[in-house]
C-alpha cells in the first residue's frame, strides 16, 4: 500500500468532467480506481472488510480493496449502461456528480470507516440521500436497521452468527414437504407404525400370498388423516402452508417486472425470486400470527436490490441472510397494517391514514378540505398503498430508494417520516388537486406524477419544523 | 404423496338425500389429487318434480373437488358413458375400479381376485356391498369404500356411511378409512406396503 499524503478520493475521476471510459481495473493495492463515474468513489471498503487496515480510526480514508469489485452492470439503478429497464417512468437520471454529492459521499464514507460509528451523524448525513455509489447504501442501510452493531469490530463476529442463524431456519422450515410431512409426521406417528409394522410382521407380508387376509385395521390418534380440519393436525397444517407458499411464488413473480434483476428467465433473476420466496416464506412460518400479507414482497424488494448488489462479494452472496433480518427489523414498526383484524384498531392501517389525514389538515386545511369534504377523496383510496407498501410503488425504483434513505434514516422513526412525506405529496400537487374533482384528483393520486424527490424530502423535511405538532 | 378418494354407492337421490354432512366438511377442494368412484351416483329420472338434484349435481360436486375425476358404471347408473371397468396408475401402484354388481357372487373375495388378476393391478377398488372391506389378497389390494351416503343396499340395511382416503407413497400406500358411526367420523388407517417382486403380476 503506497502511503499518500492526499486521501484519495480527493484524487478519484469523480472531480473529472468526463467519466472515464475504461472499465475497472484489477485490482492493485494503490486503490486509485479508474472506473464509471458513479462507482469510482469506492476507495474505501466501507463495511467488514477482512483486512486489518480497514480499523483505521484517520481520517484518512483507507484505500483498500480486498477483490475487484463483481458484475458492475447490475450495481447501479441509476447507471446508464445498466440494462435495468425502468418500470414505468422513461429516462434514467445519471446524478452528475455535483460538488454537494461528492462531499457528503466522502463524509459517509468517512463515517463508516470509524472504529466505532456514530449513528446520529450516520442519520444525519444519509437523510441528504445516500449517493449510489457501490457499497454506501448497503452498509449505511444496515447500520440504520441495526443489523451491524455501531462498532466496527464486532461487525464479523455478528454477521457470522446471523448468518448461520437463517441458514438453521431455512434447514427447519424450508423442508420439502415430502420430507417435512415425513418428519413430523411420522415423528409423531412413528410409535404408531412401528406397532403396525411388528403387527404386519406377524401377519407375514409375504408368507400368506394365497389367502385373503384382511387387513389390520389401526386407530389414528389426534385426528392425523389427510381430511382433518383440526388445527393440531400436521396435515392441515401442510395444506395451509401449501397455500402460502403458493400465494408467496405468484407475487414474487410478479414483483417488479420491469427489471431484470426480478423478472425474466435468466439465472440471475431466477436464484433472486428464490431467495424473496426463502425470505418470505421462513417470514410466514416463524410469524403464524401474521403470515404473507401481499405486499410484503414490495416491501423486501428494494432491500434484497440494495443488499445483492453489494460489491463485496461475500456481502453480495449473504445478501439473503442479510435481508431477512433487515426486512424482519423494517416491518417490526409496520407489522400492524397488514394484520387485518387490527384495521379498525388504535394501531391499524385505517388509524394511521387518518392520522395523515390529520396532518394534512394541520398544514394545508384549505387543500384538506377540498380533498375530502369538497370532492369526497377518502384518503384510504390512495394513502393505503403509499403507507402499506412504503411508497415504493408509487415512484420509480431509483426514487424509491431515496425515499427509503430518508424514511430510515430520520430520527423521528420511519412512521412519522412516511407520514410527512405522503402529506408533502398531497402538498406539491395541491393546485392540481384544488382544482380537480373526485375522478381527477383520484386519478392523480393513484397514479402520482413523477417529481423532483429531493424537492418532496425538502418540503417532508419543513414540515416537520412546523409548530403545534 | 398423492391423496386418491375412493368412494361410491352414494345412490341419491333414491336412498340417500345427500353425504353427511361431517362428510361433507372434511372434503373440501385442493387436498385430493385424484378420485375414482365405484358408481352409483346419481339417477336422471324423467320425473323433474322428484329431483333433488339435477342429474349433473352429484357428478359436479365431485368434480368440484378434483378434477381427476374416474368413475365405473353402477346398474343404477343411468349415464350410459361410465365405463364398466376402469384401470390407472398413480404413482407405483396401479389401480383397478369397477362398480362391483359384475362379479358374483357380490363380495365373493375369490371372485374379486379372478377380476383383479384380468385387468392386473395391485389395488382393485369395487363397491356394490354398501359394506367397507379390505383385503390383502395376492400381493395386491382389494378395498370396498363402503357406501359415502349410508345407502340401503340389496342385501343389508344397516348401513355406516364410509369411504376410503388412500395415501399413495412411492411402494407404500396408506388408507384411510372415514367411517360414520353413531353420528361421529371414525377414522381408521391401514398400511400396505407393494413389495418390489410383485412388480410383475
Amino acid at each position: 500500500m503506497v502511503k499518500k499524503s492526499v486521501p484519495d478520493w480527493l484524487n478519484s475521476s469523480l472531480w473529472s468532467t468526463a467519466p472515464p471510459p475504461t472499465p475497472p481495473n484489477d485490482d492493485d493495492d494503490d486503490g486509485r480506481r479508474i472506473g464509471k463515474s458513479s462507482s469510482s468513489d469506492s476507495t474505501a471498503a466501507p463495511s467488514n472488510s477482512s483486512s486489518s487496515k480497514s480499523a483505521n480510526t484517520t481520517a484518512t480514508v483507507v484505500p483498500v480493496r480486498p477483490e475487484p469489485p463483481p458484475a458492475v452492470e447490475i450495481r447501479d439503478p441509476l447507471s446508464s449502461s445498466n440494462n435495468n429497464v425502468e418500470n414505468g417512468s422513461g429516462t434514467v437520471e445519471i446524478r452528475d456528480p455535483t460538488g454537494d454529492d461528492v462531499s457528503v459521499q466522502a463524509q459517509l464514507l468517512q463515517e463508516l470507516s470509524r472504529k466505532i460509528v456514530n449513528i446520529g451523524e450516520l442519520r444525519k448525513l444519509a437523510s441528504q440521500g445516500i449517493p449510489d455509489g457501490a457499497g454506501i447504501r448497503c452498509t449505511v442501510w444496515k447500520l440504520l436497521l441495526g443489523y451491524l452493531p455501531t462498532d466496527r469490530g464486532l461487525w464479523s463476529s455478528e454477521l457470522i452468527k446471523k448468518r448461520s442463524q437463517y441458514k438453521h431456519f431455512k434447514e427447519e422450515l424450508l423442508m420439502n414437504p415430502k420430507d417435512w410431512k415425513s418428519k413430523c409426521f411420522f415423528a409423531r406417528q412413528s410409535e404408531i407404525t412401528r406397532r403396525l409394522d411388528k403387527s404386519t410382521c406377524i401377519e407375514k407380508d409375504e408368507s400368506l400370498p394365497e389367502t385373503g387376509v384382511v387387513l389390520p385395521r389401526s386407530e389414528i390418534t389426534h385426528g392425523e388423516h389427510p381430511l382433518s380440519l383440526g388445527k393440531s393436525s400436521v396435515w392441515n397444517q401442510f395444506f395451509q402452508d401449501t397455500e402460502i407458499i403458493e400465494q408467496i411464488v405468484r407475487d414474487v413473480k410478479r414483483t417488479h417486472p420491469g427489471m431484470h434483476f426480478f423478472s425474466g428467465e435468466s439465472q440471475s433473476a431466477t436464484s433472486n425470486r428464490e431467495a424473496l420466496k426463502n425470505i418470505l416464506i421462513v417470514f410466514a412460518k416463524l410469524n403464524p400470527g401474521i403470515r404473507y400479507v401481499q405486499g410484503m414482497n414490495e416491501i423486501l424488494a428494494p432491500l434484497f436490490y440494495v443488499f445483492r448488489n453489494d460489491p463485496i462479494e461475500e456481502n453480495a452472496a449473504c445478501a439473503e441472510a442479510d435481508t431477512f433480518f433487515c426486512f424482519v427489523e423494517l416491518l417490526s414498526g409496520f407489522r400492524d397494517h397488514f394484520c387485518q383484524q387490527l384495521d379498525n384498531s388504535v394501531v391499524g392501517i385505517r388509524a394511521t391514514i387518518t392520522r395523515l389525514s390529520r396532518l394534512l389538515k394541520e398544514h394545508d386545511e384549505e387543500l384538506w378540505r377540498h380533498l375530502e369534504v369538497t370532492t369526497k377523496v377518502n384518503p384510504q383510496f390512495y394513502a393505503f398503498r403509499w403507507i402499506t407498501l412504503l411508497l415504493t410503488q408509487e415512484f420509480n425504483f431509483a426514487d424509491s430508494l431515496l425515499i427509503w434513505d430518508t424514511l430510515l434514516s430520520d430520527l423521528e422513526g420511519p412512521q412519522e417520516t412516511l407520514l410527512r412525506i405522503c402529506c408533502a405529496m398531497l402538498i406539491l400537487i395541491r393546485r392540481r388537486l384544488l382544482a380537480g374533482d373526485f375522478t381527477s384528483n383520484l386519478k392523480l393520486l393513484q397514479h402520482y406524477p413523477s417529481t423532483n424527490i429531493s424537492h418532496l424530502l425538502y418540503v417532508a423535511n419543513k414540515l416537520r419544523t412546523q409548530p403545534a405538532r | 404423496m398423492v391423496l386418491v378418494l375412493a368412494i361410491g354407492d352414494l345412490h341419491i337421490p333414491h336412498r340417500a338425500p345427500d353425504l353427511p354432512p361431517k362428510f361433507k366438511s372434511m372434503l373440501v377442494p385442493g387436498k385430493i389429487q385424484h378420485i375414482i368412484c365405484t358408481g352409483n351416483l346419481c339417477i336422471k329420472t324423467p320425473l323433474i318434480n322428484f329431483l333433488l338434484f339435477s342429474p349433473q349435481e352429484v357428478h359436479d360436486y365431485l368434480k368440484s373437488l378434483c378434477p381427476s375425476l374416474h368413475i365405473t358404471r353402477g346398474e343404477y347408473d343411468e349415464d350410459a358413458r361410465y365405463p364398466e371397468t376402469k384401470t390407472l396408475t398413480i404413482g407405483q401402484f396401479k389401480l383397478g375400479l369397477c362398480h362391483g354388481h359384475q362379479v358374483v357372487p357380490w363380495g365373493d373375495l375369490d371372485s374379486l381376485a379372478m377380476l383383479q388378476r384380468q385387468l392386473d393391478v395391485d389395488i382393485l377398488v369395487s363397491g356394490h356391498t354398501h359394506q367397507f372391506k379390505a383385503y390383502k389378497h395376492e400381493g395386491g389390494v382389494v378395498i370396498n369404500p363402503g357406501s359415502a351416503t349410508g345407502a340401503y343396499s340389496s342385501i343389508t340395511y344397516d348401513v355406516n356411511p364410509s369411504f376410503v382416503l388412500m395415501d399413495i407413497d412411492g411402494l407404500r400406500v396408506v388408507v384411510y378409512v372415514y367411517e360414520l358411526i353413531d353420528g361421529e367420523v371414525k377414522v381408521d388407517k391401514i398400511d400396505f406396503k407393494k413389495t418390489a417382486t410383485t412388480a410383475t403380476h
